[in-house]
């Protein structure tokens, strides 16, 4: 009973030395504070990549010279581990002190009491767009900061493309036009080359669709704003590609792991966000990425909106309040930070940073993409319903089953919905 | 649970020296006060954890939130929840197939590493290996990129004219990876058989060789009921030990059960419940219905154990 044991064991000192803590209290409203002999040390974690590692170990060696009384500790792991260690964490009461968040989850841990109120420390915020900011806040109170926006965009390896005779798409699409274009991919790639992955398995590629139509993904009041019909539209639209050469198999994408197909040079185009560019440049070896639009059957629709493609927040137990939030600050705003990071992280949100970067070569252009959708966007999302990162996943994964063949479209659509409504309940 | 329970019989039946009764209270006091490190952990660690998650099973408990008390719906949903029945379903075919073929190979290399060569020493060493490194998080790493696509194992039966491909990223052949890697971990259950074959006194083979019995014969009826209670133990423990399978299925799955579910084992789907999807309540709920039906196997084990585990004390 090893396994259950030692997370049942997790959980009750979790439990413990959170009241413990807790018990402690605080002395003073800033937490504790280090000095140049006896820095304080925080922790920081993050998710990604090997290049975002390097990235950040860079920033974080600045801001410690320029802050010799902090020391940061930074930890990393991939996306999907990240969520399962920080709950387990948070379980514990042993959250890191600073941590790299996504929208998906502010809910979940900001309703949660889990994570600080920034608007009780010093972050400054002036250079931010106003309209970006609610993106991080729930009820009035600051979760997150946003670092950076990005958008949702098809990227496609030009040189691959060119190698099989096949004209460089210029972005004006409706679904079925970007459907032909993945299948003759397909055919021409001889089944080393694929298409593109399935697109339809991406919530917010659905999300976009929805925003498309007119729909609203989520209700105000947390309910499922589509219908089972509107989903099973969706998984129709590459009712046709799945098991041909136009998508890659499950099969396939499973054992590339942690990397993705578009990264391991086994498609030629990926429909995602446009901050993956630095992440899949150096997973792929590529010489150039572009990025188009996504496709929309209402050319005047594009359904597409900035969001911040991720946050920085801090425990709401944390003992270093004052170096969390310098650090938070630097993080957001340093524009040396900016040119470390230039457009891995998306767009600088901060005017001050993206002012600060020069961008160049791929970079310039997701920088140009987002000005370039500029007409099309509409209102960044709110943080999502809590539980979000759960359906997220299941619809990632009722799609997988989709592509094995495990599932019909109708079963799939069905095993989603009971799954959501299973736990739009159980956290109403 | 690391203890045989075939040992404590002849214990059980030895004969207590009488003592006076003073003494034996001091003993006692003594005993316990030796074990209190040890009672203080296992109250503080192992039972109280259990109580509280038998407690916060009929909750809806999420990590963050007070558990609010609902009865035994975590229990009943259980039963209509798609993932946890396929969950039932492949962690009963792992212990089905894995356990026996995993034992088989254990008494098999066994008795090859019980005859008297030269270098049997290093061979014991070379065969146990695998369990020592077995359960580590390398070894499932490796297994994953033995069996990837162009691994060596594709790569091996591809020379013979298999074409299977990748086996991880295959739902239909990921349950026999996975077994062939807990098969591969044979060694704690082999050094057990070879003790106890060290156990069989040679003159019963050397009789039975004189009436005139092959290898077969001398297996049925002097190696198997004289090993029996091994066996059964090391069954016991295997079987249990395979309900637990937990690290090599996140692994070689990225913590997902896939492909199509088909690494989505009992304890990784209770791990998913609880920690991806902050279902604490219900996750507590599925480990305790683990350990009620881990029980109830126990116990059918030794109630059929009576009519063929031989103990060297019975009558028969």
């Amino acid at each position: 009973m090893i396994d259950r044991r030692k997370f049942l064991t997790t959980v009750a000192l979790g439990t413990a030395s959170a009241a413990f803590l807790s018990a402690c209290g605080q002395s003073s409203s800033s937490g504790q504070t280090g000095s140049a002999d006896n820095p304080v040390t925080i922790t920081y974690t993050w998710w990604g990549n090997d290049d975002r590692a390097e990235r950040t170990r860079k920033a974080i060696a600045l801001f410690e010279s320029k802050n010799p009384d902090v020391k940061v500790n930074g930890n990393f792991s991939d996306f999907a581990g990240y969520w399962q260690k920080r709950a387990t964490e948070a379980a514990g009461g042993g959250l890191p002190d600073v941590m790299q968040w996504d929208l998906s989850y502010l809910r979940d841990y900001g309703q949660r009491n889990q994570l600080l109120d920034l608007g009780t420390v010093k972050i400054n915020t002036d250079a931010f767009e106003k309209s970006l900011l609610p993106s991080g806040q729930i009820r009035g109170k600051t979760y997150g900061i946003p670092t950076s926006t990005n958008a949702f965009a098809v990227y496609y390896d030009p040189a691959k493309l060119a190698s099989l005779g096949i004209a460089e798409p210029d972005g004006q699409w409706t679904y079925k036009e970007f459907n032909t274009f993945l299948a003759e991919v397909g055919a021409k790639g001889n089944g080393t080359l694929f298409g593109g992955t399935d697109y339809t398995g991406i919530w917010w590629n659905f999300n976009i669709w929805l925003r498309q139509n007119n729909i609203q993904a989520f209700t105000d009041e947390g309910k499922l704003g589509f219908s089972k019909d509107d989903l099973k539209k969706w998984w129709n639209l590459t009712a046709d590609l799945r098991g041909t050469e136009a998508i890659v198999g499950e099969d396939k994408a499973t054992q590339l792991l942690p990397k993705s197909p578009f990264g391991s040079n086994v498609t030629a185009t990926e429909v995602t966000w446009d901050n993956f560019m630095a992440g899949y440049l150096a997973d792929s070896g590529a010489k150039e990425l572009k990025l188009v639009p996504v496709p929309s059957d209402d050319p005047d629709n594009l359904g597409l909106f900035l969001k911040p493609s991720m946050l920085m927040v801090a425990s709401a137990k944390t003992k270093y309040k004052d170096a969390a939030a310098r650090f938070i600050d630097f993080m957001v705003n340093d524009p040396e930070v900016g040119q470390i990071f230039k457009t891995s992280r998306g767009v600088p949100a901060s005017k001050t940073q993206r002012d600060g970067t020069t961008f160049e070569g791929t970079d310039k252009l997701v920088v140009d993409y987002e000005k370039s959708i500029e007409k099309y966007l509409k209102d960044a999302p709110e943080p999502p319903i809590v539980g979000f990162g759960t359906l997220e996943s299941t619809f990632k994964r009722v799609t997988q089953d989709l592509n094995y063949g495990k599932l019909t479209v109708d079963g799939a659509v069905d095993a989603w919905f009971k799954e959501a409504e299973d736990l739009i309940k159980q956290n109403a | 649970m690391t203890q045989s329970p075939t040992l404590s019989r002849r214990a059980a039946s030895a004969p207590t020296p009488p003592r006076k009764s003073r003494r034996r209270g001091a003993d006692t006091r003594a005993g316990y006060t030796f074990l209190l490190p040890w009672l203080l952990g296992f109250i503080a660690l192992t039972v109280g954890p259990m109580i509280s998650s038998l407690y916060l099973s009929f909750t809806n408990y999420n990590l963050f939130d007070a558990p609010k008390w609902i009865g035994f719906d975590n229990y009943t949903t259980l039963f209509q929840d798609e993932r946890f029945l396929q969950s039932v379903g492949v962690t009963m075919q792992y212990v089905v197939f894995g356990t026996p073929l995993k034992l088989a190979a254990a008494l098999a290399i066994a008795m090859l590493l019980n005859s008297k060569r030269k270098g049997q020493g290093f061979y014991r060493s070379a065969f146990y290996a695998p369990s020592l490194i077995g359960a580590s998080v390398s070894i499932a790493i490796v297994w994953k990129a033995m069996f990837g696509d162009s691994g060596p194992v594709d790569q091996g039966l591809s020379f013979f004219g298999i074409n299977l491909g990748g086996w991880v990223g295959n739902p239909n052949m990921t349950m026999g990876m996975m077994i062939l890697l807990t098969v591969w971990q044979f060694g704690a259950p082999m050094v057990i058989f070879l003790a106890g074959l060290k156990q069989i006194p040679a003159d019963l083979y050397e009789a039975a060789s004189m009436d005139g019995a092959g290898p077969v014969r001398k297996f049925m009826n002097i190696t198997w009921p004289m090993l029996s209670p091994v066996i059964f133990f090391n069954l016991l423990m295997e079987t249990i030990h395979a309900f637990q399978i937990f690290a090599s299925a996140y692994i070689i799955s990225n913590g997902e059960g896939g492909p199509a579910g088909s690494t989505l084992f009992y304890t990784l789907y209770l791990y998913l419940r609880g920690f991806s999807d902050f279902r604490m309540g219900y996750a507590s709920a599925m480990a305790w219905l683990l350990v009620i039906v881990v029980g109830i196997i126990t116990l059918i084990f030794f109630k059929t154990s009576k009519s063929w585990v031989h103990y060297s004390g019975d009558a028969k």
